[in-house]
C-alpha cells in the first residue's frame, strides 16, 4: 500500500515525464520547421583547420538585405528577387593543410539531421578527385523550407543552410555570393 | 557618523556602479570591443593622432570601394579606428575564448555577420552589422600575430549591399585600407 507522499511523488514523476514529452515534442517540430542545421559538431577541428570561415544571415539580416538592393538597378533587382522569400544564409568552411585531418564520422552529426522527416536528398554527387557534394531540401507538403549542401573533400569541408523558399536553381545562381561557396553545381534545365 | 555612514555607502555604490561598467560598454559598442581586445591580449591601442590619419584613409577607401573617388559612401564623420601595433596577439586563450567575448560585448544590438579564422597563421576576421537609421554601422575587427584594428563605418545601403555580396574581401579591404599607412 502506498503512502500519500509515495502517490504524490509518483503524480509528480508522470506530470515531469509527460512535460519534457511535450517540450521535447516541440522542440523537434520547431527544428523541423525552422530547417536550420546545427555544426556545432565541426567546432573540434576548428583548431586544426588552416582557415575557418562563418557567415550567418540571419533573419534580421535578411530582411535588411532584402531591403538594401534596388529594385531599380537590373543587377541588384535580380539579386533581390533571389533573397525574397529567404529567411536565413548560414555557411560554414573549414579548410585544411593536409589530407586525413578529419574523418567521415565527423560528418556523421550532421547527416543524421538531414536524415529527419522532410529533408530529401536531391543531388549526390561524388567523385575521388573531388570528393562529394550532397544536395537535400526540405519540404512540408509543397512548401519549401530549406535547403542544405554538405560538401567534402580530403581538404575541405563545406556546410551550407538556406533557410527558407529556396530551389537549385536559385542556390546555383546564389553561389559565389553572400559567402556561399563556389559548388560547380550544374543549373538545372528549364522546361519548356 | 550618519553623514559618514551615507558617504560610505555613496562611494561604496559609486565603485559599484564602476564595476558593472561592462553593461554600460555595451552601450558604447567600440569602445567595449576595443577594452575587450585590450583585457584579452593584455595590449593597448594606438592613440589619436594615428587614428585622424587613419579615419581619413578609411573615408576614402571606402569611397573607392565602392566604385570611384565620386561615390564617397562612408558617411563623413563616421570612421572610427582603433589600432593595436606591434604587440603580441599570440599568447592568449585563444581563437574560440575571444569569439565568445567579442560576441558578448557586441550583445544583441550587432548582428554578427562574417567570422574567418586561421588558426595556424593566427589571423582572425570578425564582421558585425548594425541597423542606423536608413544607413548602416559595420564594425570589422581584424586581428593578426603582431597587430589588430577595430573599424567602424557607417555605410550606405547601395554599399552595403556590395559588402554582403562579397563579404570577406569587402571586409578584409575595409580594414586594411583603414589601417595601412600609405
Amino acid at each position: 500500500m502506498k503512502s500519500p507522499k509515495q502517490v504524490s511523488v509518483s503524480a509528480l514523476w508522470k506530470f515531469a515525464a509527460a512535460a519534457i514529452l511535450v517540450v521535447v515534442g516541440a522542440g523537434a517540430n520547431a527544428s523541423a520547421q525552422t530547417a536550420k542545421i546545427q555544426t556545432s559538431s565541426l567546432d573540434h577541428l576548428v583548431s586544426k583547420a588552416s582557415e575557418t570561415f562563418n557567415l550567418d544571415l540571419d533573419e534580421s539580416l535578411m530582411q535588411l538585405t532584402a531591403k538594401v538592393f534596388k529594385a531599380n538597378d537590373p543587377d541588384e533587382a535580380r539579386v533581390k528577387a533571389l533573397v525574397s522569400g529567404l529567411k536565413g544564409i548560414h555557411v560554414r568552411v573549414l579548410e585544411f593543410e593536409k589530407e586525413g585531418e578529419f574523418l567521415a564520422a565527423d560528418l556523421e552529426a550532421i547527416r543524421t539531421q538531414l536524415r529527419a522527416p522532410g529533408w530529401n536528398r536531391i543531388v549526390n554527387a561524388k567523385s575521388k578527385k573531388e570528393g562529394s557534394v550532397d544536395v537535400y531540401l526540405m519540404t512540408s507538403g509543397s512548401q519549401v523550407l530549406g535547403l542544405a549542401v554538405l560538401a567534402a573533400d580530403a581538404k575541405e569541408i563545406a556546410v551550407v543552410n538556406i533557410l527558407g523558399n529556396i530551389d537549385l536553381e536559385k542556390l546555383s545562381q546564389l553561389e559565389g555570393q553572400f559567402g556561399i561557396p563556389d559548388l560547380s553545381l550544374e543549373k538545372p534545365k528549364r522546361k519548356n | 557618523m550618519t553623514k559618514r555612514m551615507i558617504l560610505i555607502g555613496t562611494l561604496a555604490l559609486g565603485c559599484f556602479m564602476i564595476s558593472v561598467s561592462p553593461a554600460q560598454a555595451k552601450d558604447d559598442n567600440f569602445d567595449g570591443v576595443v577594452k575587450v581586445i585590450e583585457r584579452f591580449y593584455r595590449v593597448k591601442h594606438k592613440g589619436i593622432p594615428f587614428l585622424a590619419r587613419a579615419g581619413m584613409k578609411t573615408a576614402v577607401t571606402a569611397a573607392r570601394i565602392a566604385g570611384g573617388s565620386k561615390k564617397r559612401l562612408a558617411e563623413a564623420g563616421s570612421v572610427k579606428v582603433a589600432y593595436f601595433e606591434d604587440q603580441d596577439f599570440e599568447s592568449g586563450p585563444g581563437a574560440a575564448r575571444f569569439r565568445e567575448a567579442i560576441n558578448t560585448a557586441l550583445g544583441k544590438t550587432w548582428n554578427p555577420f562574417v567570422q574567418v579564422t586561421s588558426p595556424k597563421s593566427g589571423e582572425q576576421v570578425y564582421i558585425f552589422l548594425r541597423h542606423a537609421g536608413d544607413k548602416f554601422h559595420v564594425m570589422t575587427i581584424t586581428i593578426d600575430r603582431r597587430d589588430a584594428s577595430v573599424v567602424q563605418v557607417t555605410l550606405s545601403p547601395s554599399t552595403l549591399a556590395k559588402l554582403l555580396q562579397d563579404p570577406e574581401d569587402m571586409g578584409r579591404a575595409i580594414n586594411d585600407e583603414a589601417t595601412t599607412d600609405q
